[in-house]
């Protein structure tokens, strides 16, 4: 069990240069390992690939990643939270970039980052919207219509292909950071400016999406 | 993602939204004010509004938000047990 320190303490300890480092920095591995195979627990489905010993490594270098990042980050740390509840984040993190990795390996996103015909159609209708009237049937189609049109004229052409992977397709955020050579930051823009416009265009065409939502949502 | 989902968030869309940066700055504190004083009483509406527009942000939060729970009320499982729970 490893003993509590105060968040002074951890990063005296942690900026120490005897034995009170070695120690600071093993007990804070132990618990960011703790966090890793905490999320690990609880997301085994991402795994299915990998024996346990091969998941366990994992979990082993995401610790070591997570260390490695906390430490170079101490000086971000501004106190209003426990040192820990802060360093959890990191290892989290890491944990949920290698799970998706490893869920997602292998499979080419260059495939699902077009829009075909049918894309925008078939993803509609995986929800199986209720259409009590043809009146909704009408309008469903029109919105399909809009945003097929926004998306083809109106976005850039990083905006589509990530609105296509993340929206239509459910690729991970940080499968799309990876495939693109970006980072979060930059792809939570691109996929905020392409809503931004999809919103626009709606209410430029006379959809407001709050009625769609209640009219598309009746008699479900 | 689902059409429903998308367009709640469409509708849900601001001008001005914080990053993913920004969020995971946030999210240590907003985790322990939510466990110490409850949810209804935080006005954090920026970070709020992301973790509902980004579902690796809200996901790593809730990981957070459960784990801290669980160490508070000394039943987080330790390394050995929890190494017990992969197959």
């Amino acid at each position: 069990m490893t003993s509590p320190r105060t968040n002074e303490e951890w990063l005296n300890d942690l900026r120490a240069s005897d034995g009170t480092q070695d120690a600071a920095i093993g007990d804070l591995r132990n618990l960011l390992f703790r966090a890793v195979l905490f999320f690990f627990s609880r997301n085994l489905d991402e795994f299915r690939g990998l024996a346990r010993d091969e998941i366990l490594q994992l979990a082993e270098d995401c610790a070591q990643e997570a260390l490695i990042a906390v430490m170079n980050h101490t000086s971000d740390f501004r106190g209003d939270s426990k040192f820990t509840t802060w360093a959890y984040k990191f290892a989290i993190n890491k944990a949920l970039m290698a799970a998706r990795h490893e869920s997602w390996k292998g499979i080419s996103l260059d495939e699902l980052s077009s829009l075909s015909n049918h894309t925008l159609v078939e993803w509609v209708l995986r929800d199986k919207w209720p259409v009590s009237s043809s009146d909704q049937s009408m309008m469903q189609a029109e919105v399909i219509e809009v945003m097929r049109d926004v998306i083809e004229h109106e976005l850039t052409d990083k905006q589509r292909r990530v609105l296509i992977m993340m929206v239509f397709n459910e690729v991970p955020m940080d499968e799309v950071v990876r495939h693109l050579g970006t980072n979060r930051n930059a792809i939570y823009k691109m996929l905020h400016d392409a809503r931004r416009k999809l919103k626009n265009g709606l209410q430029a065409r006379g959809f407001e999406v709050a009625e769609m939502l209640v009219l598309f949502s009746i008699s479900r | 993602m689902n059409s429903k989902s998308f367009l709640q968030n469409i509708h849900n869309t601001r001008d001005e939204e914080i990053s993913c940066s920004e969020c995971f700055d946030l999210t240590s504190q907003f985790v322990e004010r939510e466990l110490t004083i409850g949810d209804h009483e935080i006005k954090m509406p920026h970070l709020r509004q992301h973790l509902n527009q980004c579902s690796s942000c809200r996901e790593e939060y809730e990981t957070l938000r459960d784990l801290v729970r669980l160490e508070n009320e000394g039943e987080i499982l330790e390394v050995d047990n929890l190494k017990n729970l992969i197959p």
